[in-house]
C-alpha cells in the first residue's frame, strides 16, 4: 500500500512539474510572438510616418531650404536595412523635433506627420514593454538552464528618440 | 470599435476611478463606439444601460483611503470570462489592475489587445511588493499601458519596470461651464465665498490648513464664507475653531454628480489645501471647467494642472499662513481673478473628454495593431501543446 502512494505521489509530482513547464514554455512563444507582432505594428507606424514627412518635404513651400534635408531624412529612413533603421528613424525624429512648425499646425501635411509621431511614439511604447517582459523571462534560471527561449531569437529594443509634441496639436484629426 | 471596459471599484459609489470610466465610456460612445463596462455594484438597478453588474464590492483599506473593491474570488472569475466571451471586444481596456479585483481577473483570463490606466501614484504597496512575480504574470498580459499622471506614470516605471502613456483625466467642460449656482449663492448675491471641496476630514486633504487660514481672514473679512462639499462629520473639524468661525463655514455634505458643478459655481475662489496623495488633481480641471479661480497647494501635480502657476495660482504646500495670504490678495484683485479663469478657459479645453477619448482611441488602436484578433476569454497556452 505504503509503496504504491509514493509512486502516486511522484506521478504528481510529476505531473505538476510537466504542466508548469509546458505552461512556461508556451509563456516563452507568446512573449516571443508578440514582441514580434509588436515590432511589425512599430515598423508600419514607421514607414507612415517617413512618408508623412517625404510628402510635408514636397508640398510645404514655407519650409524653404529645409525641405531637401527632410526629403533626404526621410528617403533615408525608408530606405534603411536592418542594421541602420535605429539610426535613421532616429535622425528623421530629431529632424522632425527640432523642425519650427509653427503657424503651419492645421495644415494638413504637418497634421499628418504630428499624428503619425504620435503613433510612431505610441507603437514603440508598446514595443519596448513586451521585448522587456520576453527578455526578462529569458533571463529565468528554468527557462535557460532548460533553454526553452532557443528557437526564439531574442527581440531587440528599437532605441529612438520620441518626437515631443505641443499637447495642443494632440486633438487634431484624432480618430473617431 | 467594439470596447470592453473594467471599473474595479462599485459603479453606484462616487468615487475618482468610477466617474473616470463613466465619462470615459459615455465619451466613446458619443463618438460611435459600442461599450460594455464590467463593474461591481451594490444595486443593480439604478445603473446606466452600459454597465454590466458583477456582484457586490466590499470596502478594503487601501493607500490611506477606504476603497471599494469588487469581490476576487469563482464566481467573478466565471462572470469575467462570461462577460468577455459575450462581448466579442475589439480591445480589453482594465482599470487599476493591479489590485485584487475584476480588473485583475479580466487580465489574468483575457487573451488579445489589452489596455490598463494606472490611476494612483502608490510609491509603495505591500500588495504590490508582496506579488512581484505573480503580478508579472498580469503586466504581460497589457499591450498598452495608461497613467493618468506624470506621478502615476514614474511610479509605473519605477515600481513595475514598464512604459506607460501619459493621458490625463478629463472633463466634461460644457457640463461645469453652463452650471447654475446654488440657490442664495449666486455672484453678486452672496458675501465673498471660498470653497473646498473633498472628504475634509482625511487630513492629506488638508481642510485643517485651510480652515485654519480661514479662521485668521475672517478676522478682517467678517463676511467672509467657506462652503464645504463632501463627506464626514462637520463637528469632527468644526471644534477646533472658535465659534465665530465655524459659523462662517457651510457644510452642504455630499454633493451629486449635478450639484458638484453647481457648488463649484457658487464660490469666487476654490481651495485645494491638499498635501500630498494626489495624483492627478481632478478637482482642479473641474473648477477650472466651471469657470472658478483656483487657488492649490504646490504639489507636483497641482503645478501640471494649473500650468505652472498661469492657470491658477499656488502656495507652498501646507503653508496655512501663504494659503490666507494669497486667498486676501485675490479676494481684493477681481482683475487678477478673471486673469486666472481666462487663462484656466485654454488650459482646460486640452482636459475635455472629448479630447481625451480621442487620445484614448488612438492608444487602442495602438494596441489592436499590435496584437492579432480581437478579445478572447481563454488562454490558449496549455491548448497550443494539447
Amino acid at each position: 500500500m505504503r509503496a504504491m502512494w509514493r509512486v502516486v505521489g511522484v506521478l504528481i509530482v510529476i505531473i505538476l512539474v510537466a504542466a508548469y513547464l509546458i505552461w512556461t514554455a508556451a509563456r516563452v512563444k507568446r512573449l516571443h510572438q508578440r514582441a514580434a507582432a509588436a515590432y511589425a505594428a512599430l515598423d508600419a507606424q514607421l514607414v507612415r510616418r517617413a512618408v508623412a514627412a517625404a510628402t510635408l518635404a514636397d508640398t510645404a513651400p514655407w519650409l524653404g531650404e529645409r525641405a531637401e534635408q527632410l526629403r533626404a531624412t526621410a528617403q533615408a529612413a525608408l530606405d534603411a536595412d536592418q542594421a541602420e533603421r535605429e539610426l535613421a528613424e532616429n535622425d528623421l525624429t530629431k529632424l522632425l523635433r527640432d523642425l519650427d512648425m509653427s503657424g503651419w499646425e492645421t495644415t494638413k501635411p504637418v497634421m499628418e506627420v504630428v499624428n503619425t509621431s504620435r503613433r510612431v511614439a505610441l507603437a514603440r511604447q508598446v514595443h519596448t514593454d513586451l521585448v522587456r517582459d520576453a527578455l526578462a523571462l529569458r533571463r529565468r534560471p528554468l527557462v535557460r538552464m532548460l533553454r526553452l527561449a532557443r528557437r526564439h531569437p531574442p527581440p531587440a529594443y528599437f532605441d529612438i528618440g520620441d518626437t515631443v509634441l505641443p499637447m495642443d496639436l494632440t486633438p487634431v484629426d484624432l480618430p473617431r | 470599435m467594439r470596447i470592453g471596459i473594467v471599473c474595479p471599484y462599485s459603479f453606484d459609489v462616487p468615487g475618482g476611478v468610477q466617474n473616470h470610466v463613466r465619462d470615459l465610456a459615455e465619451a466613446l460612445l458619443e463618438l460611435g463606439h459600442q461599450v460594455s463596462v464590467l463593474a461591481a455594484a451594490e444595486k443593480e438597478e439604478d445603473l446606466p444601460d452600459y454597465v454590466v453588474p458583477a456582484g457586490g464590492a466590499m470596502p478594503v483599506p487601501y493607500n490611506g483611503s477606504v476603497a471599494r473593491l469588487s469581490f476576487f474570488g469563482p464566481i467573478s472569475a466565471a462572470r469575467v470570462r462570461r462577460w468577455l466571451r459575450e462581448g466579442q471586444f475589439d480591445v480589453l481596456h482594465v482599470h487599476e489592475p493591479i489590485t485584487p479585483s475584476l480588473s485583475l481577473l479580466a487580465c489574468l483570463a483575457a487573451r488579445g489587445p489589452v489596455v490598463a490606466t494606472f490611476h494612483t501614484a502608490i510609491t509603495r504597496s505591500r500588495f504590490v511588493a508582496a506579488a512581484h512575480a505573480p503580478l508579472q504574470l498580469v503586466l504581460e498580459k497589457i499591450t498598452a499601458r495608461i497613467a493618468v499622471s506624470a506621478l502615476a506614470r514614474k511610479v509605473q516605471v519605477e515600481h513595475l519596470g514598464g512604459g506607460a502613456v501619459e493621458i490625463p483625466n478629463g472633463v466634461n467642460v460644457a457640463r461645469f461651464a453652463s452650471a447654475t449656482p446654488l440657490p442664495g449663492w449666486e455672484e453678486g448675491q452672496r458675501a465673498p465665498t471660498l470653497g473646498f471641496l473633498g472628504r475634509f476630514t482625511e487630513p492629506r486633504k488638508g481642510f485643517g490648513i485651510l480652515l485654519s487660514a480661514f479662521a485668521d481672514l475672517v478676522t478682517s473679512r467678517p463676511d467672509l464664507r467657506l462652503l464645504v462639499a463632501g463627506p464626514g462629520d462637520p463637528e469632527e473639524v468644526l471644534e477646533r475653531v472658535p465659534a465665530q468661525v465655524a459659523e462662517r463655514v457651510v457644510f452642504l455634505g455630499m454633493l451629486s454628480e449635478v450639484d458638484k458643478p453647481r457648488m463649484l459655481r457658487s464660490v469666487d475662489l476654490y481651495i485645494a489645501p491638499n498635501t500630498g496623495g494626489e495624483s492627478f488633481g481632478m478637482i482642479l480641471t473641474e473648477a477650472m471647467a466651471a469657470g472658478t479661480p483656483v487657488l492649490a497647494s504646490d504639489l507636483d501635480a497641482f503645478r501640471r494642472v494649473l500650468d505652472g502657476g498661469s492657470a491658477g495660482e499656488l502656495f507652498p504646500v501646507g503653508d496655512a499662513a501663504a494659503l490666507a495670504a494669497a486667498a486676501g490678495r485675490l479676494l481684493d484683485d477681481p482683475a487678477r481673478r478673471a486673469e486666472l479663469v481666462a487663462r484656466a478657459r485654454v488650459v482646460v479645453a486640452r482636459y475635455d473628454w472629448a479630447v481625451i477619448a480621442r487620445r484614448v482611441l488612438e492608444v487602442y488602436q495602438t494596441a489592436i495593431e499590435a496584437a492579432s484578433g480581437g478579445v478572447t476569454d481563454e488562454d490558449p497556452a496549455l491548448e497550443e501543446f494539447g
